[in-house]
């Protein structure tokens, strides 16, 4: 899945020469957490994050005040994070949540060429994963423990389709040595009825419930 | 008066000895009060008029003794009852008290009297119910309920002061002496409007159902600003009694006394009465009953109607038929039909179901029922060709229930309808539900009695998606919902962080159940969470969406609770709606797919609403 079609394109952008406190108020005001910050022409200068905002506050409250020598206010320009990760629209979702992930960012920037075009979260991202997995849509996961062997989740799939079940998604997972773990997601309120027609087929299903460490 | 009622309440006191009745008898019979009777069945039905029975020798001393043990368990002596049973009130007294032994019954036979002038009659009848076992033979019977009728009463003059005193002289004694049932039957004409203000009903729904249709058939005659609707939602003769009462229309008396609502040869003196009691001055003689619940602290309506079996699913579906017919089957066996007041629900006005659903998702399942499609929108949805109208009824069964209860004829309800209804949506069929009855009944419940605040906690196993959506911005009605965690259960909605929306956040109150969570889990959430909420948000009326599915022997899903639970959150919903909702519950069937234990968990459900002691029945334990 490629980034363009999941990443935010209407964004929130400030100037270099913004102040912090007008920073503070757009993240505020819009419920996010990083500014791009751009230059005529929507050219990617760098960005600026709450957690940036929160440091050069701290900082300049240890020192005095949040103003430079000159008593002017502190800019933008002067804290933002220069040197940036950025992905392009033809990157992938992996991509992101890889970069993501190793370098403990909440967000990424996308351009093309040095034109910002958009902007990739974490919640973008979790966002992403929720509707893939159909987490937020109506139905209840079973579990099926397969051998590796693609027949046999072939053979599964049969089943399903014999107990005219509607499928919401599949999650066809590594489970131990020779195994697969598949996790599929069914939107019917009679699961149970659907476990039992899968175990008379030989089917390993487990319920959820027996994972659940309950207090 | 002899009869010291006090002795008979004591627990233990036991029975008097049988040398004192048999001495009794014998009084009585050397006084000429006390013969054998058959009754005349021909006579009583013609009413009022003559002696409704053949009076004729007492029988043997043993088969009265055996009756009397029957019917009044040697609780008290013959000229105790005799006396009891005629006390002066409002200048009236009883002449010529008789008591007659029938076949299985003990008659008690008087004339009624102002000093020396008879000015009426009155005959009573106590016997012990035999209930049949079996739903189809008559035979074998057990042993029931004891119950007294009046099987007549008439008065010369008019005087409804006199017999609604009497009435209330007698439930006393009744209940003192352990009658369970109290039962006033008389062939209603003159006084019928005054009966029915006093609670009296019609003896079979049939006739109600012809006396709701002639109602109909006036307003339509007289034009009348009334809907078809409200006619159709009357349950009871004493509704129709105060219906519309700021409606007055004109009817017209003839010499005797009687009314008819157009001007005839007779009929010439005009007055304007409102227009129920118009109409039932005007209507032919009906049987009038009423039933004094004495065994039960609460009147609790219970409505049901073979329409609700009528949505059949394709066989093996788990939402079939038999959940009623083995929930009905129960409550006869339970003998607790009697206790019930029976409701019949109505097909509601599609304007009532448009503030729930959209017009074109009705229109829709009633073409796709029409049709004949197996299902609709989803393969969970099964219907057959009664679907439609099925799910219709439930939703007005819903509303015949909050009829009952707002207009103050019981308590409480319990509404035995299928389909459920929790997952419907605006738009939406799914989870075996089409119409969303506690929602639709929610609204109905604001529109027609302009109540605010509506409380509705739903504890069906799944999550109440459908009630959830459609109130989610309504600060009126708080949402609350008990079911196994959405991880595990379907429909994998009902996560603590759906706290409703805009004006609506924080009246939605989801509360999640681990998988194996039983009734000490249930219990503890309940206590935590739905009692501080109801007391926080202090309810005009409470809703409960009562599924059954979370009983461990369910097994379309993961809880594994008991009737115990069910009978700990009713008591305690009861005990706030008492507090803040002078005890308004309307309570609705909604899941529970085993029938052994949606049957027990119902029946205590029930008792509870009832204020029975609650305990599970019979059946309950395994």
């Amino acid at each position: 899945m490629f980034v363009g079609p999941r990443m935010k394109r209407d964004l929130v952008t400030v100037t270099p020469g913004a102040t912090l406190e007008a920073a503070a108020r757009l993240l505020t005001a819009h419920r996010i957490h990083h500014l791009p910050v751009v230059e005529e022409g929507n050219r990617l200068v760098g960005i600026v994050s709450d957690t940036d905002l929160r440091k050069a506050t701290l900082d300049g409250m240890s020192g005095g005040a949040d103003r430079g020598d000159s008593g002017r206010p502190v800019t933008v320009g002067e804290i933002m994070t220069r040197e940036l990760m950025t992905l392009s629209p033809g990157d992938t979702l992996d991509d992101a949540m890889l970069v993501l992930s190793r370098h403990r960012i909440g967000a990424l920037p996308v351009v093309d060429g040095d034109r910002l075009v958009g902007i990739v979260t974490k919640a973008d991202i979790l966002s992403a994963l929720l509707s893939t997995l159909d987490i937020e849509g109506l139905g209840v996961r079973i579990e099926v423990v397969l051998p590796r062997d693609v027949k046999e989740v072939a053979r599964l799939f049969g089943a399903l389709g014999d107990a005219h079940v509607e499928v919401r998604s599949l999650v066809l997972a590594l489970h131990g040595d020779d195994g697969y773990a598949a996790f599929i997601r069914v939107a019917t309120i009679d699961v149970a009825s659907v476990r039992d027609r899968l175990r008379e087929k030989g089917f390993a299903v487990g319920e959820l419930s027996d994972f659940y460490e309950g207090g | 008066m002899a009869f010291d009622t006090t002795r008979a309440m004591v627990g233990g006191a036991g029975p008097l000895p049988e040398r004192d009745i048999i001495e009794g008898f014998d009084r009585l019979i050397a006084a000429n009060r006390l013969f054998g009777a058959d009754l005349n069945s021909s006579v009583i039905k013609k009413s009022g008029k003559g002696t409704p029975f053949l009076v004729r020798r007492h029988p043997s001393i043993h088969r009265m003794l055996a009756l009397w043990r029957d019917v009044f368990a040697n609780r008290v002596l013959p000229q105790e009852i005799l006396d009891a049973l005629a006390p002066e009130v409002l200048g009236l007294a009883h002449g010529d008290g008789l008591l007659l032994f029938g076949k299985d019954r003990v008659l008690y036979d008087c004339r009624i009297v102002r000093g020396n002038e008879g000015v009426g009659h009155l005959t009573l009848c106590f016997y012990r119910e035999r209930e049949p076992v079996f739903r189809f033979l008559p035979f074998p019977r057990r042993p029931g309920h004891r119950i007294v009728y009046i099987e007549g009463i008439s008065l010369s003059a008019q005087s409804t002061g006199y017999a609604s005193s009497l009435f209330r002289h007698y439930e006393r004694l009744f209940h003192d002496l352990g009658f369970h049932r109290f039962r006033l039957k008389a062939s209603l004409s003159v006084g019928k409007y005054y009966w029915a203000k006093e609670g009296f009903d019609c003896e079979d729904r049939k006739q109600f159902g012809e006396m709701r249709e002639n109602l109909l058939a006036l307003v339509r005659r007289l034009g009348l600003p009334v809907e078809e609707q409200e006619v159709r939602r009357l349950n009871h003769a004493s509704m129709v009694a105060t219906f519309r009462r700021e409606l007055p229309i004109p009817v017209y008396r003839n010499a005797d006394g009687y009314y008819a609502t157009a001007r005839d040869a007779s009929h010439t003196e005009e007055f304007r009465f409102p227009l129920g009691k118009a109409f039932l001055l005007c209507s032919d003689p009906w049987d009038g009953c009423k039933v004094i619940y004495t065994d039960t602290p609460r009147r609790t309506g219970l409505v049901w109607s073979e329409g609700f079996l009528d949505h059949e699913a394709r066989p093996g579906h788990p939402e079939s038929p038999k959940r009623l017919e083995a929930l009905l089957a129960a409550i006869r066996e339970e003998g607790m039909r009697e206790s019930l007041i029976f409701l019949e629900p109505y097909i509601p006005a599609m304007e009532s179901l448009h503030a729930v659903h959209d017009p074109a998702y009705l229109e829709a399942f009633r073409e796709a029922a029409a049709r004949g499609d197996r299902h609709f929108a989803v393969r969970d949805c099964a219907i057959s060709e009664g679907s439609y109208e099925a799910a219709l009824l439930a939703a007005g069964g819903v509303m015949a229930g909050i009829d009952a209860v707002l207009s103050g004829s019981s308590d409480n309800a319990f509404c035995a309808v299928r389909p459920p209804g929790h997952h419907a949506g605006r738009s939406s069929a799914m989870g075996f539900c089409f119409v969303n009855n506690v929602a639709a009944g929610a609204r109905y419940a604001r529109s027609a009695y302009g109540l605010g605040r509506i409380y509705v906690l739903d504890w069906d196993v799944h999550h109440g998606n459908g009630t959830q959506a459609l109130f989610d911005e309504d600060p009126l009605t708080f949402f609350c919902s008990l079911h196994e965690h959405p991880s595990f259960c379907y429909p994998g909605t009902g996560r603590r962080l759906e706290k409703g929306t805009g004006a609506g956040r924080g009246f939605t109150l989801n509360i999640p159940l681990a998988p194996h969570a039983g009734d000490r889990e249930m219990i503890e959430a309940f206590e935590r969470e739905v009692v501080p909420s109801i007391e926080a948000f202090r309810p005009e009326l409470i809703l409960l969406s009562a599924g059954f599915d979370a009983h461990r022997d369910d097994p379309i899903a993961g809880l594994e609770c008991t009737e115990d639970a069910y009978i700990h959150m009713t008591r305690r919903v009861l005990e706030l709606a008492d507090r803040h909702c002078e005890g308004r519950v309307v309570s609705v069937l909604e899941g529970g797919y085993r029938t052994e234990s949606l049957v027990s968990s119902a029946i205590a459900h029930i008792k509870t609403l009832q204020g029975r002691g609650g305990s599970p029945c019979s059946s309950a334990r395994g």
